[in-house]
């Protein structure tokens, strides 16, 4: 009797374990397969499906859920977007789509993954300018074209900002000018060699002829790292400097692309002040080249239909996210042209393998 | 302050939320008490169904699965001899041993009792002077943080039972496997060979269910086929019966450990990106030192080590509320559910919404009395694992080293790197150099080399950064001191013998 309860506790314990390691990744649809631990928990709350019939239906695609490849770790800004973005999609598309965070390599691991799958549209790509980027540094052997543009989503412009009430400067002209009098005195901090903070950081200490120290550090650590008084600037996503300047901690010096952000009343773009630099960072749907067009159709209006969500639209707007849709050639073309952007830059900055 | 304290009230203590809090700890309990599943999975896997939430219940969810997470990676340490999480790596240290002993309840009683301690005591902090400790924080860069890890290397010390150049080489060992993968500051390509799975490194989680589980099984199904005894655990007459939390006598033995473990934990929780791992090594060291009995399988090894995990989460929160600053994975996941419901951590949100963080606060007591009484009535099931006959266990083991190293990043890399280290693991036992300094060499290694280029990036290549700045010193002068006393006294005990003799 022992001995069978025994084998019985095992038997249960091995399906506990396989279920729940199956529910590794995180669904965002009703349908989904639950956590074996909550059986109750995840149907309630999800918000309900009503599958929206695509149109002109060529293909039965989806059949099954989508997996989503996010690059970056979870809860940072890439993330964050990417997943409310797959939750209005799948309620559009009827399939669960399951965000998957495969970091690592400033993008390479995830890259990697996404292009050595079938390309048969259930394996998606929430990507960014990073793919020109790993390219560029040397971590990837494909570039940019070995994927296919789904849509285009969101433009992100980076911000530099220091600490509030810094006794040296409060404006950028008095960055500029301290900048000038003490070169390689200040240092930026960005969010990583080769991150596209750190490209703009370069690009734009070039157009205003200042020489600073480059601090690679991460879009968190440098947030501390400034509050901490380690570094004198940091450069990040408008995003994550939104919420300490409202906090009353950083004070915004300058946007470097877009057309200014609501959330940062009175700090003017580069393009504004009168110079030549204008780089924003796109995030989008992209595909492993090959993939059937009529699957890309059903998915890029899908994830375009995503993007006009009211909600999706107000989180954006709320932290300083410009949606910025755009179809799937137009955002083939968009990679192109900023492939030789970024190339450009990284010359400049002696990252370009 | 009274207004939004009853209002906090009022918003927590609703049958939604507590039902919240207690799918939150089950699911927390689950995912850490399973080696491969980490609570931060648990958290990922949940975010999309906060979505459809209101803003406390989405948060009651998430701090349900963070703190019921951190208490729940000792079952597994205890019982198995694999800590469920990293956190619970120097669990295993004394819970393991006590199993073996036949004290299982009781440990995982004590691990319940000093994980909502340790809790309790962090949430007080948060609540009394968060603001304060966040600005002290803050001043902890990247030289500190390397000091701090060299203060933590020295851990290695006193993980070495019988001989420090094992413990060294072991330690070592652990800091050069860190190094494969792109490096944290330059992305250059290490030890990769062309393979871009180890771009992302060597994780924690597969070696760990490596090096601690694959050795049983290796030795256990070579007993059975030799035909020897697989040592079966049983539980000691008496202790099925006995309740499985420490008496009152023995929680005033520990006290003193739980009070000063606790301390560490939330300090170092509280420093943005230190974490778990490192504060339960730190803790169970002091608690070694001041006992030299822990390691053999006594109640304080595990006091210290929980106390000290469990206290890392009001730590955590510190820096997270106050300035809106993640201080490692699990709370950066959070923040992002704190964003997606138009909540901003940070000064503001104090002003704005005092009621919902008096809720938080008042989620994490609710969360920490389940935490006690689930694990209260699930010790008693727990412990029936080792019901289970040795070569099944094992089987069951083997079966759990597979899918939960996959588990991890859904890559099957990770498979054969558990198999690796469970091999090197099973060759260190044999010739008896511990596991455990490897363990915190992976831990610390990440850590340390970041921080020391980091910081001399800031510096602008002066190594003077590390002893100009005060808390570095400090932490430095700590680590000689811990290296170089213990051979100071064993050479006085030399010379002592010498002249006696």
């Amino acid at each position: 009797m022992k001995k069978l309860l025994s084998v019985v506790l095992v038997l249960a314990l091995i399906l506990g374990m396989t279920a729940c390691g199956g529910s590794q990744t995180s669904t965002t649809a009703p349908a989904a397969p639950a956590a074996p631990a909550a059986p109750a928990a995840p149907a309630a709350p999800a918000a309900p499906a009503e599958p929206a019939a695509p149109a002109a239906p060529k293909t039965d695609f989806p059949q099954r859920s989508i997996d989503m490849t996010i690059l970056f770790g979870a809860g940072g800004a890439a993330d964050l977007v990417g997943r409310l973005l797959a939750d209005k999609a799948s309620a559009i598309l009827g399939q669960p789509i399951v965000c998957n965070n495969r970091k690592g390599g400033g993008g390479a691991v995830g890259y990697q993954y996404v292009l050595g799958t079938d390309p048969d549209g259930y394996n998606i790509c929430w990507n960014s300018t990073s793919i020109n980027v790993v390219y560029h540094q040397g971590n990837m052997e494909q570039d940019y074209s070995a994927f296919k543009g789904v849509a285009m989503i969101t433009k992100e412009a980076s911000c530099l900002a220091i600490k509030a009430g810094d006794s040296r400067f409060s404006t950028l002209d008095e960055f500029v000018a301290y900048a000038k009098d003490h070169p390689g005195e200040l240092s930026i901090g960005n969010s990583g060699i080769g991150s596209f903070n750190h490209l703009v950081a370069a690009a734009l200490c070039d157009e205003l002829g200042i020489e600073v120290n480059h601090v690679p550090l991460d879009a968190n650590e440098s947030t501390t790292a400034l509050l901490g008084g380690q570094i004198d600037a940091m450069m990040n996503m408008a995003l994550d400097v939104i919420q300490q300047v409202r906090g009353g901690e950083m004070t915004a010096l300058v946007l470097i692309g877009g057309n200014g952000s609501e959330q940062l009343p009175g700090v003017k773009t580069m393009k504004q002040l009168g110079y030549n630099l204008d780089l924003t960072m796109w995030r989008g749907i992209t595909v492993p080249a090959g993939t059937p067009q009529e699957v890309v159709d059903v998915l890029e209006d899908a994830f375009l239909q995503a993007a006009a969500d009211p909600e999706f639209l107000s989180f954006c707007a709320e932290n300083g996210v410009e949606v910025a849709p755009m179809g799937g050639d137009d955002f083939d073309a968009l990679m192109a042209s900023d492939d030789q952007l970024v190339a450009d830059i990284m010359v400049k900055i002696g990252l370009k393998q | 302050m009274l207004a939004h304290l009853i209002e906090g009230f009022s918003l927590a203590f609703t049958l939604t939320n507590i039902f919240w809090m207690l799918v939150g700890t089950i699911l927390g309990m689950i995912f850490a008490s399973i080696p491969g599943l980490t609570f931060s999975t648990a958290l990922v896997i949940m975010i999309p169904f906060t979505f459809g939430m209101d803003n406390v219940s989405a948060i009651a969810v998430l701090i349900g699965i963070f703190s019921g997470g951190m208490s729940g990676g000792a079952i597994s340490a205890v019982l198995l001899g694999i800590p469920g999480t990293p956190s619970a790596a120097a669990t295993v240290l004394d819970g393991y041993p006590m199993a073996q002993k036949g004290q299982a309840p009781k440990a995982l009683g004590m691990a319940v009792v000093a994980s909502v301690f340790g809790g309790i005591f962090s949430l007080i902090v948060l609540m009394l002077v968060a603001e304060p400790v966040a600005r002290v924080a803050l001043k902890i860069g990247n030289a500190e943080q390397f000091a701090l890890v060299v203060f933590g290397m020295s851990i290695i010390v006193s993980l070495s039972e019988s001989s420090m150049a094992k413990g060294l080489l072991a330690g070592f060992a652990g800091i050069l496997v860190t190094t494969i993968g792109l490096d944290p500051v330059m992305a250059f390509q290490r030890y990769t060979f062309g393979i871009t799975a180890l771009q992302s490194g060597i994780d924690i989680m597969p070696v760990m269910i490596g090096a601690f589980a694959m050795p049983e099984v290796i030795e256990t199904f070579w007993r059975v086929r030799t035909g020897r005894p697989t040592g079966e655990v049983k539980l000691a007459e008496g202790e099925k019966v006995r309740t499985a939390f420490p008496s009152l006598k023995e929680m005033k033995e520990c006290m003193r450990t739980l009070i000063v473990s606790s301390a560490i934990g939330t300090g170092i929780g509280a420093i943005p990106g230190t974490g778990g791992p490192i504060s339960c090594f730190i803790a169970y060291d002091r608690a070694k030192k001041r006992n030299p009995e822990v390691g053999t399988g006594v109640m304080e090894g595990i006091a210290a080590p929980e106390a000290a995990n469990n206290a890392v989460t009001g730590g955590a929160m510190i820096p997270l509320l106050t300035l809106g600053i993640p201080g490692d994975s699990s709370t950066a996941i959070m923040l992002g559910a704190f964003m997606i419901h138009g909540l901003a951590p940070g000064p503001l949100l104090f002003q704005n919404n005092g009621g919902l963080v008096y809720a938080i606060y008042i989620s994490m007591v609710i969360v920490y009395l389940l935490v006690l009484i689930l694990q209260f009535y699930g010790i008693k099931l727990f412990v029936k694992v080792l019901d289970i006959p040795r070569i099944y266990l094992m089987m069951f083991i083997l079966l759990m080293v597979i899918v939960g190293s996959f588990a991890v990043h859904l890559n099957y890399v990770d498979i054969i790197i558990a198999f690796i280290f469970g091999v090197i693991g099973y060759f260190m036992k044999r010739f008896g150099i511990p596991t455990t300094p490897l363990i915190l060499g992976i831990v610390l290694g990440g850590i340390i080399e970041k921080n020391f280029r980091k910081a001399l990036v800031i510096s602008k290549g002066s190594y003077l950064t590390f002893v100009t700045r005060p808390v570095s010193l400090l932490f430095l002068v700590l680590a000689v001191i811990m290296i170089v006393r213990p051979a100071i006294s064993a050479a006085r005990k030399r010379s002592k013998a010498a002249a006696e003799s």
